[in-house]
This record gives structure tokens, C-alpha cells and sequence, in this order.
């Protein structure tokens, strides 16, 4: 008890630290907050400031200054051999010596990381447009997968039935398991000697397949991994739109003799839709940014597996191209920015909530 | 303990340390935490003895404390170090392999050994392999950490001797259901032993230029592709699958590393044999695994006390006392020179077998340009194991991304 008391206590006072700062800091930024807005300018709206300054000051901290030092960063030439304090300014360098005019200046020393990622290879071998294709193939492989898995579970779940609740525990169990535990099982699983898969195939007289050497094959591993892991999450949120559905509609579709399919095109479908379209940008913008699985599953780090995030992983911490590696995750950054402004634009999604 | 005993002991202890460190600086004597990260695995039980190694220490000095990690593996304690280093939150010490002082150096995160310990203590093979620019990187703890062969004597009776004799004996084994051998197939750390059997260096006589788009890779590339093709070596395997399979007695031999000759020792007893790797018929030449070994690599800026504290646990984890508790426990080659000229080392006919398989070996470069050879050789040397690209084309994608590596030290 001693020992593990021993054991304990440091870390445990650690975290009190941490808390007790984290508590004196807010009363103080409340107290600003306070005296600024409220004395000093008399505003009508302290309170919303005050309630907003903790969390704005927050993000600040950990979110829009670590960007800020990212867009710094991607600026640079930081390397191995020049870590840290040593990494300059490309515009420093060029500065210094015979700096090219007009746009070259533009890509040679103000932006050359920016221009290296869409003209040298982002890994080893391969290019930017490669990697960003296959990960656009990723993405839309595994939406399409989640969203008709959970569907269609989410369909069977909705009527009556013995056992509902066991069935549904179930089928949320995948998300219940910490996800990288869950792919390093699948990993074990697409074993060439021990794996479950190759198993099966041996016992059906069937050849078994190099699941992590051959390119397609550990594609399809990916894919089959991160299906089973999405699929929980869509049929949950599908589950629960497709419950707050009033059962008169259907009842009034029965009446007028509207079969199965024409009850979920025109009813179900319809009225989940404020539910379905954020679900689906949720997920698309995640599993385009999932890591455990494309990294994981691809033990022996073929190009041909990664797509954008895990090779900008390569190439800041496998690689050390530190300055090149900040200027690829701006560029990755910057489509799902587009992607996003682009799929609300078309959708209207977002009009509805902030009427 | 009653209190006056207890001071006696205090004390004793405190006139030991400083008798201990001798004319160096004396011990801090308040509460000290060293965080302490190295690469060792359960498996052959060094993470315990490394463990273990720091909880002796304790006992001699109740105020010093470790915390003992394990990043996850060698190349994510080299990523994390870095992360760590430039946060400005490194750890106090490092157990790790010579080719990390490359990156390292370069960024200027570890600090020199050579005035710190007596380095005359320690093996000349053990310390080459640290040497940049003149000076030391890392006090060796262990000799060795070369590839050899492990066999199965139920059903390899004799080795082969030549790549001609393993051709020869594979289909006998494999008419046993057995995998006549097995191998890491996923790093290009188990490469490098038959690019020097056929011939080749990674690098020119410079040791910086890459050299790896050369007939003598693509002669290696062809053999392991052979070996996948003809079933001599599994389908597909990595460390564990390759470990276990030699385990369970599916694969006859092995190619391993130093490392785990305890725990084989353990499992197999009498029945398992060490050799060299076969030498290669088409040249002659007897495969040269990459030598090195484990050592301490002290982070650049630590404080006065930490340091001493850092200094003073290296000398007592490499003491001869020490050195020879790791031999008998992990079956690992000592880097002390004392410890290396022991019975108990040249008695023993797998210590024996192991250290004739060093002779053959050569130092594994430490210097950074090597990061990219590694990085460039992976997936290329995959490819051709998987059939995406014939041995000349990986070869000359190897050398084209090996150099792009180098500009982007720059």
C-alpha cells in the first residue's frame, strides 16, 4: 500500500498542479475580463464575455498558437541539421544570397516547402497527387461503406423485436474498444501464418493471401478494419434519427399503399437528412484524417498504403523534413477547408441551425 | 530499523558514494527522479534487467529514483527523442543503438562521452562504432548486436555451410512440413548481412555516398527474392512471426540477432545450435551482418546534479560485476574489456559461436546519411519481395531516393 502510495503520489501531485493553475488562471482571466469590459468599457454584454473568455483563451492556447507556430514553421528549412533554433527563414537564406526574382522568389524562398510538396515526392517514391487521390479513394470507400452498414443495421434495429437492446449492445461494441487496440487485433488477424483470415482461406482450399506486402491486399485490410470500426457510429446516429420519426407517417403511407422502399425514399430518408448530412461530413473529414488505421494496419510502411495524414506523419517524425512536413499538413488543411465550405454551400446545412 | 542504526547506514552509504564517484563530483543527496528510456523488449527479458538495474541503483542510493520507459521500439525512441529534445523536455539518459548518435549529433541533442567516463575501459569494436568527428557518442553496455544463424538441431543436424548447401537442404525440410528458414523479412537491418556476402557496402569508401544502385544489390534482392519464391522463407514475415515460427519448431533456422540468444537458450537447450550465416556460393564471401551494441547516450542539457547522478549510474550499470550478471541473464557479448575476457564468455560454446560471428561483421555506420540508406532500402526491398518491381528497378529507386534524402538534410 506504501509503495503504491509512493508510486502514486508524485503523479497525483502533479495533476493537482496542474488543476490548481488551471483554476487561479481562469479566476484571473475572469477578473480582466471583469474590470475591462465591465468597468472600463460598462459593456450591456459581461456576462457572455465572461463565460466565453475561459474557453476563448483556451483554444488560443491550444489551438491558434500552435497554428500560428505551424505557418511559422512551414516557413522555415528546419531539418536534423537544422534542428530547432538553427532552422532560419527561407527568405532569410535567399536574402543572403542571390535571390531569384518574381515568382521565382515566390517558390524558391518564401513558399519552397509549399512548391517542394507538389514537385518533389512526398515519401520515398511517391507524389503528392498519388497519395491524395488514393486518400480521397479511402474516403469515399469507407463513407459509402459506413453509411450503408449503418443503414442498413440501423433498419433492422427500428421495429419492434425480442432483444433489441442485446443487439444493439452488440453492434456498438467496436466503438466501446479503444481503437488502436481494436487495429492492432484486426493487424493480428490479416497474419500471414496465424491470422484468422488466412486461416479461413487454407480451410476453404483457397490460397492465402499476403495481406501486408502486396499493395491491394493491405488496402483492402484498411478498408475492412475502418468499415468495422464506422459502421457502430453511423447506425447509432442513424438509429436515433430514424426513432424520433412519429410513426403516424408511416401509418398514413401504409394506408395510401406505399411499399417498403417507397416508405424509406420518402419518408425515412427525407426526415433524417438534417441528422444524415452532418453525420456524413463528420465522417467523411475523419476518416479522410484517420491515422490508427492506415498506420497501423500498414506494418511494413508500403507507399502504396498511406494516404495524406500518415505520410505527412512520415515525413515530419520517420523522415525529419520538419519545415516540408508543416507545409504539407497546411496543404491538407487547406482541402478539407475547401471540402467543407464547398459541401455546406451545396447543402445549406448549417442555414438551418443558425436561424 | 532503529533510528541510530539507520543513521549509520545513512551515512555509511553517503561516505560510500563519495568514495564510489572518487575525485569526481560529489552525488546531490535530495530526492532525484532520472527518466531513463531505452529500446529493450519483454520478450528476452532485458526490459526487466534494465528495470532491475535501476532498482539496484536505488537501494544504493534511496534519494535517486528512475523512471524506466520504453517508448515502444527503437525507431519511435529515436522520433520521440527528438520531439522530446526540441519541447525542451528530454529525458536524463538513453539506452539505445550506436546508428541513433547520427541523427542525434547532427541535432546537436546528446553530448559527448569521452570526458565524462574513462572510454579505455571499454572494447575498441564497441566504441568505433560511436566514434563522429573525433569524439565519442555513447558508452558502450553491450558488444555485439549482430545477426546470426540459430538452428534446430532435431532438424538441422549440421548448418550449412555455403547458400549451395542451404539450397540443397530445403527440400528435405520442406517435405517435413517445416520452414527451412525464417527471417525478419520487413527490416533491411536483415538485408545488409548478404549485400556483403555478394559483395556490397551501402557506402562508397567515403562512408556518406550511398552506393546502393549496384549488381551487388541487385544480386541480394535476387536471392531473397529467391529464397520467398522457392518456400525456403515464409510467405510474409515479420520479427514476431519469424520468432515464433523457429519457436514452434516450424522453421528449422533462424537469422537473428544477439539479442535473443538467452531466451533461445532457455527454450531450446542442447538442441539449439549458433552459426555463421552460410556463406555466399556465388562470391565466396561470408555474409557481414552490421555490429554494434546497446549504449548509454547522455541528452544534451542536463543539469550539474543530474548529469553526475547520469554519469554515476553509467559507471555502475557497466561495472564488471554488472557486465557479467547481463551475460549469464541475456546471453549478450559485455563491451567492458575486463568483462569480455571472462571464463564464463570464452567457455561457452553459444558466447563462443556468437563472438566468431562478430569477427565477421563490420561496424554499423552511425552517421546520419545512414537514416536515408535505411529509409530508402525499406520499401524497395519490400516491393521486390512482393513481386511490384524487379530487382534492378527497386535497386536504382533506392539510390535516386537515398540522394533526394540527403538534399533534404540540407
Amino acid at each position: 500500500m506504501d509503495r503504491l502510495l509512493a508510486q502514486l503520489l508524485p503523479s497525483l501531485t502533479e495533476t493537482l498542479g496542474t488543476i490548481v493553475f488551471i483554476i487561479v488562471a481562469t479566476a484571473l482571466i475572469e477578473l480582466i475580463v471583469y474590470l475591462v469590459i465591465g468597468r472600463i468599457f460598462k459593456s450591456r454584454h459581461l456576462l457572455v464575455w465572461m463565460l466565453i473568455a475561459p474557453a476563448a483563451v483556451g483554444l488560443a492556447i491550444l489551438i491558434v498558437y500552435p497554428l500560428l507556430w505551424e505557418l511559422r514553421l512551414s516557413l522555415t528549412n528546419m531539418s536534423l541539421r537544422r534542428f530547432g533554433d538553427k532552422a532560419q527563414y527561407f527568405w532569410v537564406v535567399c536574402a543572403a544570397g542571390e535571390a531569384p526574382k518574381g515568382l521565382a522568389w515566390l517558390t524558391e524562398c518564401l513558399f519552397k516547402n509549399y512548391a517542394d510538396v507538389f514537385r518533389m515526392p512526398v515519401l520515398k517514391q511517391v507524389m503528392f497527387l498519388p497519395v491524395f487521390l488514393r486518400t480521397v479513394a479511402w474516403t469515399g470507400v469507407n463513407v459509402f461503406f459506413h453509411v450503408a452498414g449503418g443503414m442498413g443495421l440501423a433498419l433492422l434495429l427500428n421495429r419492434p423485436m425480442r432483444g433489441r437492446g442485446v443487439y444493439r449492445a452488440l453492434l456498438i461494441l467496436p466503438w466501446a474498444i479503444p481503437q488502436v487496440i481494436a487495429v492492432l487485433a484486426w493487424r493480428g488477424e490479416f497474419h500471414y501464418e496465424y491470422g484468422y483470415f488466412n486461416i479461413i482461406l487454407t480451410q476453404l482450399g483457397l490460397a492465402p493471401v499476403e495481406w501486408m506486402s502486396n499493395p491491394l491486399a493491405n488496402f483492402t485490410a484498411m478498408v475492412a478494419t475502418n468499415v468495422w470500426l464506422g459502421v457502430p457510429f453511423m447506425m447509432v446516429i442513424l438509429l436515433g434519427a430514424m426513432q424520433s420519426i412519429s410513426g403516424e407517417y408511416y401509418e398514413a403511407a401504409e394506408i395510401d399503399g406505399a411499399g417498403g422502399y417507397q416508405q424509406w425514399r420518402h419518408i425515412t430518408l427525407p426526415l433524417i437528412q438534417p441528422v444524415l448530412t452532418p453525420a456524413i461530413v463528420l465522417g467523411t473529414i475523419w476518416t479522410f484524417n484517420n491515422f490508427n488505421v492506415p498506420f497501423f494496419i500498414n506494418q511494413n510502411e508500403l507507399e502504396s498504403s498511406d494516404i495524406l495524414v500518415t505520410a505527412l506523419y512520415r515525413a515530419a517524425f520517420e523522415y525529419n523534413r520538419y519545415g516540408f512536413a508543416a507545409a504539407f499538413a497546411f496543404v491538407i488543411f487547406i482541402l478539407l477547408l475547401a471540402y467543407v465550405l464547398i459541401y455546406i454551400a451545396l447543402t445549406g446545412t448549417l442555414k438551418e441551425s443558425t436561424r | 530499523m532503529k533510528p541510530r542504526t539507520m543513521w549509520t547506514v545513512l551515512s555509511l552509504l553517503v561516505v560510500g558514494a563519495i568514495a564510489l564517484t572518487g575525485c569526481g563530483q560529489a552525488l546531490p543527496t535530495g530526492p532525484m527522479t532520472i527518466r531513463l528510456w531505452h529500446q529493450e523488449g519483454e520478450a528476452d527479458n532485458a526490459k526487466q534487467y534494465v528495470e532491475a538495474l535501476a532498482a539496484a541503483y536505488t537501494a544504493e542510493h534511496p534519494n535517486i529514483t528512475f523512471e524506466v520507459t520504453n517508448p515502444g521500439d527503437t525507431e519511435l525512441l529515436r522520433q520521440d527523442f527528438q520531439t522530446a529534445a526540441l519541447a525542451g523536455t528530454p529525458p536524463d539518459l538513453l539506452w539505445t543503438v550506436n546508428d541513433h548518435a547520427g541523427p542525434f549529433t547532427t541535432a546537436d541533442i546528446i553530448v559527448p562521452v569521452d570526458d565524462l567516463v574513462d572510454l579505455g575501459l571499454y572494447a575498441d569494436g564497441a566504441l568505433a562504432a560511436v566514434d563522429l568527428n573525433g569524439q565519442h557518442w555513447g558508452v558502450p553496455i553491450t558488444s555485439g548486436n549482430h545477426l546470426m544463424l540459430y538452428y534446430n538441431k532435431d532438424l538441422v543436424p549440421t548448418p550449412p555451410a555455403t547458400t549451395d548447401d542451404l539450397l540443397a537442404m530445403t527440400d528435405d525440410l520442406k517435405a517435413q512440413g517445416v520452414t527451412p528458414l525464417a527471417y525478419n523479412q520487413t527490416e533491411a537491418f536483415w538485408l545488409v548481412p548478404w549485400l556483403g556476402g555478394f559483395g556490397g557496402a551501402v557506402f562508397a569508401e567515403d562512408g556518406v555516398t550511398p552506393t546502393l544502385n549496384t549488381p551487388e544489390m541487385v544480386a541480394t534482392l535476387a536471392w531473397l527474392k529467391q529464397l520467398k519464391d522457392e518456400g525456403i522463407v515464409p510467405p510474409e514475415s515479420d520479427y514476431p512471426g519469424a520468432d515464433t515460427l523457429f519457436q514452434e519448431g516450424k522453421a528449422a533456422m533462424i537469422i537473428n540477432g544477439d539479442w535473443t540468444l538467452g531466451a533461445y537458450k532457455d527454450l531450446f537447450g542442447d538442441k539449439l545450435g549458433v552459426a555463421r550465416i552460410p556463406t555466399v556460393s556465388a562470391t565466396g564471401k561470408p555474409p557481414a551482418p552490421y555490429t554494434s551494441g546497446k549504449y548509454f547516450m547522455v541528452p544534451a542539457g542536463l543539469d550539474e546534479d543530474t548529469q553526475a547522478v547520469v554519469v554515476d549510474f553509467i559507471k555502475f550499470a557497466t561495472n564488471q560485476a554488472n557486465q557479467l550478471d547481463m551475460v549469464s541473464l541475456l546471453a549478450r557479448l559485455p563491451a567492458l574489456k575486463t568483462a569480455l575476457e571472462d571464463a564464463s564468455i570464452t567457455a561457452d560454446p553459444y558466447l563462443a559461436g556468437s563472438a566468431d560471428q562478430m569477427v565477421a561483421g563490420v561496424g554499423m555506420p552511425a552517421v546520419v546519411e545512414m537514416r536515408c540508406n535505411w529509409d530508402a532500402m525499406k520499401p524497395e526491398m519490400l516491393a521486390v519481395l512482393s513481386g511490384d518491381k524487379t530487382p534492378e528497378d527497386a535497386a536504382a529507386a533506392m539510390q535516386s531516393a537515398a540522394e533526394a534524402c540527403l538534399l533534404t538534410l540540407e
